[in-house]
């Protein structure tokens, strides 16, 4: 109960914040907003030259596209200042600070930087989600539960993608590109499974289950997934379980001298 | 003249090696390339083998040659990456912009020759081995088919990047903040550079815009030098014509950023915001 107060303080605080410079918040939702919505770019221009991805049309794939641009605003707001908030505090050998707060520190960081600058994204894709599926049609009340499961599932997985990350930055001293690498491995969430062969599509499932961030929810509600695919949400729920505890296992190896 | 030549290139030298060993202790930020690009390379034959499927060809180019063209644009990014709009910016933010003012050497060859020393860098640890992987690995026909066009086209790339980061940099003399500014370049650079998807692939009237605008200099015109292609675009240039249009571009672009200097240091303030 004490951790939802502070939690909802918090984000009272940085919606405050943002009220303190509103032109800032709108400019950088905007900025977020349009540099996260690039890539569905590159699907219309695929399907304005005449081609397309076998077995889906051009608003199905981004109705995938746009799930995911969701997901990843809700897991940046919740969690994506943990890596760069980490980093620093272990590059300038700060972390103490944290430590000595009476919660828990990986809480703690995920709530007092909470990133309302993603609010733009998130309802960008929210948009085109809705939009999209006006085209797709949607599969009526189970296929919007399984949505929902599926996409809180999703959701998950980019949390632990950001709690590895950051998690990696106590070992891996002030590397800045640290993210570049997990951005890369999240490409494969963004398209149809069906395009990668079966060992991408096993590892995207159950491994690092990017597959469920985007195509998963967005499968769910145009009725492609029956209720058997539910279990996807098994290995999401293992992979932010695993994020937390490695973060946690990580700060063991804090120094406290900077790097 | 030679000796003024000479002087130049012992002064870009001695600030180029300097720089490449300065970075050389975080050779492992380079090397994060090595996993990232062949991953990034990956998911886009992926998407172009699904994409191309009974199609012979699209947006004038034929399935080999967009994943060369992919490759060749991933390997151009890791000789050309350029951040002197961020280096600037700080400075003028900070006012240590004044330091390089007091010195007999113009900033912006200073900025060069620190970005030669640090794309030296790049070549050995970015450039090299993803270019053995996409080689090797994935037996990708990378090797430039006009080798001299393309190493020309490649250093008119690395020049045109480095004059527009660097006017990109001076917008920090004229508003205290100009971070959105970089965003807002990068962020078009993305889409019109041709880094996410051929440029050919785009509308008509938008490739023609495009020859107006610094971004296909960048990667696309080199791109498509490298696979070897004669008909660049909707436009249909020769490799020649690309190159010679490149060239133009950068010697705009260059004397654009000396216009912008010369406006912005009436300025400089030295104290910083």
């Amino acid at each position: 109960m004490r951790y939802i107060r502070i939690f909802f303080t918090c984000i009272n605080t940085a919606i405050s914040k943002a009220a303190a410079y509103r032109l800032d918040f709108v400019l950088g939702n905007f900025i977020t907003l349009l540099s996260n919505v690039i890539f569905p770019l590159v699907t219309v221009l695929i399907y304005a030259n005449g081609a397309q991805f076998p077995g889906w049309t051009m608003w199905e794939v981004l109705l995938i596209q746009s799930v995911f641009s969701m997901s990843n605003a809700l897991a940046s707001m919740i969690c994506g200042s943990v890596l760069w908030v980490t980093m620093d505090h272990i590059q300038s050998g700060s972390f103490e600070t944290v430590l000595l707060k009476p919660l828990s520190p990986l809480f703690y960081i995920a709530c007092a930087n909470f990133d309302i600058e993603s609010l733009g994204l998130f309802l960008g894709g929210l948009a085109m989600t809705i939009i999209s599926a006006s085209f797709t049609g949607i599969s009526g009340g189970n296929g919007v539960i399984m949505f929902l499961l599926l996409f809180i599932s999703g959701a998950a997985v980019m949390c632990g993608l950001e709690l590895i990350m950051a998690a990696i930055s106590f070992k891996w001293v002030g590397n800045s590109r640290i993210p570049e690498i997990f951005e890369s491995i999240k490409e494969f969430g963004k398209y149809p499974i069906g395009i990668f062969p079966k060992a991408v599509q096993v590892m995207s499932s159950l491994i690092i289950p990017v597959a469920a961030v985007g195509f998963f929810p967005a499968s769910a509600l145009m009725g492609r997934l029956d209720m058997r695919s539910l279990i996807s949400v098994l290995p999401c729920i293992l992979f932010l379980l695993f994020g937390v505890w490695l973060y946690n296992r990580m700060i063991k190896n804090y120094e406290g001298v900077g790097g | 003249m030679m000796n003024f030549i000479g002087q130049k290139i012992r002064m870009c030298k001695a600030v180029a090696f300097v720089t490449y060993k300065e970075w050389s202790a975080y050779r492992t930020h380079s090397l994060v390339s090595v996993f990232v690009g062949p991953v990034y390379f990956i998911v886009q034959y992926f998407i172009w083998t699904a994409v191309y499927g009974e199609n012979g060809t699209l947006g004038g180019m034929e399935f080999q040659h967009t994943i060369r063209y992919f490759g060749a644009s991933a390997l151009i990014g890791y000789l050309t990456m350029d951040f002197a709009d961020w280096n600037l910016q700080m400075l003028v933010q900070s006012g240590k912009f004044l330091t390089f003012t007091l010195r007999p050497m113009h900033h912006r060859f200073f900025a060069l020759s620190q970005k030669i020393g640090h794309r030296v860098l790049g070549f050995f640890f970015e450039f090299l081995p993803c270019l053995l992987i996409f080689a090797l690995l994935f037996r990708v026909e990378i090797i430039p088919r006009y080798m001299g066009w393309t190493m020309l086209s490649v250093a008119l790339a690395f020049l045109m990047n480095f004059y527009v980061n660097y006017c990109l940099g001076m917008t920090a003399f004229f508003f205290v903040r100009a971070n959105g500014i970089r965003v807002v370049y990068q962020l078009l650079g993305n889409i019109f550079s041709g880094a996410l998807i051929p440029l050919s692939f785009f509308p008509e009237a938008v490739q023609r815009i495009m020859m107006f605008l610094p971004f296909q200099y960048t990667n696309y015109i080199p791109a498509m030098v490298w696979t070897g292609n004669n008909s660049i675009g909707e436009m249909g240039m020769t490799i020649p014509q690309a190159v010679m249009l490149q060239g133009i571009a950068v010697i705009a672009a260059a004397l654009l950023s000396e216009v912008i200097y010369r406006t912005s240091i009436k300025r400089f303030t030295a104290v910083g915001a």
